[in-house]
């Protein structure tokens, strides 16, 4: 049995505008002490699933319906108090901008005690002493003088180091990663990977790293769920999703990289038109309107189509339904587009005097 | 300091910018006189020169003052002293009337589309002001231009007419690439364009800026942290560290042979998105935070990180010399080796 078990989770949020559906019917799965990626752009709904199994979503959103397993118990049916155990001990959160997340009126010796304190019922003292232990495990130079110091007197990679040392200080069994090296600069990025990496493989957690950064992800994940318009699209190992990667938005993201070790000068593909809309999703698939391979049948609602190796992927060119029918032609005139850049230099030229 | 009342007001080069031993300190103030207590020193004594028609790469992490470059560049801030010439001129001695002009020859891409962009003025307004600042089209005449410009970057006319709220992030930044083409310059400077991008969208915004550049000729100094687009974009890089040059060569020179450790250690911590070239490289993982400008290492700024430093690299600046004709980089340990590289992951031997 997986470890957490995520189950037709849609969450929507309220807004002035109409009803932004944020997860429209995500499932999925991970195992203890493997890492599974959730990459996505923003408004793909990724951090909102992060949320939501932390029970940590606000009105005006909203949990509608699905179920999550952690353990074999649905953490959507807990009471706030049985979620707060849950909470710190046995699934804990690292997120994107360690700044806004740390208290900058108590020290961080505080910080890290309090929750040690709370969910392992240390006495002050014996919280101390881990607090000390952990923030030595995060390689903080003289953790013993550091503890009494406040969050604006640590750098960034400091402060995701004891962001990082308070999510593990009580050892949980799921780690969520909300982006968590988004902030940081890239040499700090690499400690902060090799880091956790260290972590699990001394507490044998599960990690989930959300991100937009694909080479973070072929880094460290095992496993990739890519989402789109709120949605998974595609599922399946990292091998998998970069060698083989089965729907159009994953093989546009590829293309539109450019990377490191490039050989010569090749121009990027980049994916046409604009993000969705949440307020206006298609009835079909969201990628629809930008994808190049487009068919009548693509209005549907899209099954998931399983490869029988672990391999998903959300599209009906995999559907032996869309063999009988032909790509429409991507509509000609999306809101922006490169190819039409009518007015060259030399048309302006012309029409001036 | 009085370098700035030395330099030539002009110089004679066939760069289009050449920019000579520039300094910027931001003094820092404190307690009830608000003595001065010390400087954020940003920019450092930087020498770069950019040749017309080519795009001048430069990164470096949080705090190495790469923005602040920009900024000199442009007179949105005063330097500290140094000389920078933009076609012969130094930037740095014009008058207020002299930099107005300068303004029609350079531009710049700001790095957020949501800050750069006056709320309360239409797109068409935001385009056209540039115009009628520089007296360049009014009324029908500086419409048509501004239709044109937003063809020119992808968008449609009737798009004149919205407010920037009305746009997403990609859409925005076309916007300021827009308002920065209006009174045709020759030479961009472009900060962090496509890092508030999404992926998908950054690809789009990159291949406009390159199908501009070749279109009008423009000149680009393309500011960024991100060291694929840099590679992707950029004719030579130049790599900036707490206020200093460490390295600057041509592209390919620099990505495949860095010679300065820092440059190495940084291209080693670029993730690669392929799971195999990531599970076969082996990486330099630098140890230790970046430094605060405010009271940067002695020596060589990157003594403290470094794995090959020694103790000359403590006491002594090192000079940012010429290794290979247009390879430069500022490195005890490189030059004692007569221009190799060290091989920081196999220990610290010459690289063959």
């Amino acid at each position: 049995m997986a470890l957490l078990e995520v189950k037709n989770l849609k969450t929507t949020f309220a807004t002035e505008d109409g009803l932004v559906t944020a997860v429209n019917g995500l499932s999925y799965a991970i195992d203890a002490g493997t890492t599974l990626g959730i990459v996505g752009e923003s408004g793909s709904g990724k951090s909102v699933t992060a949320l939501s199994i932390m029970r940590l979503i606000q009105r005006p959103g909203r949990i509608e319906s699905g179920e999550i397993f952690f353990d074999g118990q649905n953490l959507l049916t807990k009471s706030e108090s049985e979620m707060r155990h849950i909470r710190g001990n046995d699934i804990a959160m690292i997120f994107q901008d360690p700044m806004t997340s740390l208290n900058p009126v108590l020290t961080v010796g505080e910080q890290i005690s309090e929750a040690i304190q709370l969910h392992l019922g240390y006495n002050r003292r014996d919280a101390l002493e881990k607090t000390i232990d952990m923030l030595k495990l995060v390689h903080i130079p003289s953790p013993d003088k550091r503890v009494k110091d406040y969050p604006h007197q640590f750098s960034g990679g400091m402060r995701q180091r004891v962001m990082i040392a308070m999510s593990l200080s009580c050892e949980p069994k799921v780690l969520i990663a909300d982006e968590p090296t988004t902030a940081l600069d890239v040499t700090i990025q690499a400690q902060i990977l090799e880091l956790m990496n260290e972590m699990q493989s001394r507490t044998g957690a599960a990690i989930i790293l959300i991100t937009h950064d694909l080479g973070v992800v072929a880094e460290v994940c095992e496993n990739v769920l890519v989402m789109y318009g709120g949605n998974m699209v595609e599922y399946g190992t990292a091998q998998q999703i970069f060698d083989q990667p089965k729907m159009p938005y994953t093989q546009g993201l590829l293309s539109s990289l450019p990377r490191l070790d490039a050989e010569g000068h090749e121009r990027l593909v980049p994916i046409k038109g604009q993000p969705p809309n949440l307020l206006r999703l298609p009835p079909g698939c969201a990628f629809a309107p930008r994808c190049a391979y487009r068919m009548p049948i693509c209005d549907d609602p899209v099954p998931l189509y399983d490869f029988r190796d672990g391999h998903v992927a959300r599209c009906f060119l995999y559907d032996e339904r869309s063999a009988s029918q032909r790509p429409i032609a991507v509509e000609t005139a999306p809101r922006v587009s490169l190819s039409d850049v009518a007015a060259t230099p030399q048309a302006m030229a012309e029409k001036q005097p | 300091m009085s370098v700035l009342q030395e330099a030539p007001v002009t110089e004679p080069t066939t760069d289009l910018v050449a920019v000579q031993d520039l300094y910027k300190y931001f003094p820092i103030h404190a307690g009830l006189l608000s003595r001065h207590i010390g400087d954020v020193r940003a920019v450092d004594g930087v020498d770069f020169s950019i040749a017309a028609g080519e795009t001048l790469g430069l990164v470096g992490e949080s705090g190495s003052g790469k923005t602040t470059v920009g900024r000199l560049l442009l007179r949105l801030l005063p330097a500290t002293s140094g000389a920078a010439y933009f076609e012969g001129q130094n930037i740095l001695k014009m008058t207020r009337a002299q930099v107005r002009r300068l303004r029609k020859d350079i531009q710049i891409i700001f790095q957020d589309p949501y800050a750069s962009l006056n709320p309360r003025m239409t797109v068409g307004d935001i385009i056209g002001e540039p115009l009628k600042i520089h007296g360049i089209a009014r009324g029908r005449a500086g419409d048509d231009k501004t239709q044109d410009l937003l063809r020119m970057v992808g968008l449609q006319p009737y798009h004149a007419n919205r407010y920037p709220h009305e746009f997403s992030g990609g859409q925005r930044q076309r916007i300021g690439i827009a308002r920065a083409l209006a009174v045709d310059p020759k030479f961009i400077v472009c900060d962090e364009p496509v890092s508030a991008l999404d992926v998908s969208i950054q690809a789009q915004v990159i291949n406009l800026l390159e199908d501009l550049q070749k279109q009008l000729g423009l000149t680009y100094l393309f500011i960024a942290h991100d060291l694929s687009v840099v590679r992707h974009i950029s004719t030579r890089v130049a790599v900036m560290y707490v206020g200093k040059l460490m390295e600057m060569a041509d592209r390919d020179a620099l990505y495949e042979n860095p010679l300065h450790p820092y440059t190495q250690a940084l291209l080693s911590a670029i993730p690669i998105p392929d799971p195999h070239v990531e599970r076969r490289r082996k990486r330099i993982i630098l140890t230790g935070d970046i430094p605060s400008p405010v009271n940067p290492p002695s020596g060589c700024r990157f003594h403290t990180r470094c794995p090959v430093a020694f103790d000359r690299c403590v006491t002594e600046v090192p000079p940012f010399a010429e290794y290979a004709p247009g390879h430069f980089a500022a490195c005890h340990w490189v030059e004692e080796h007569g221009g190799k590289a060290p091989d920081l992951i196999n220990g610290p031997a010459v690289v063959a």
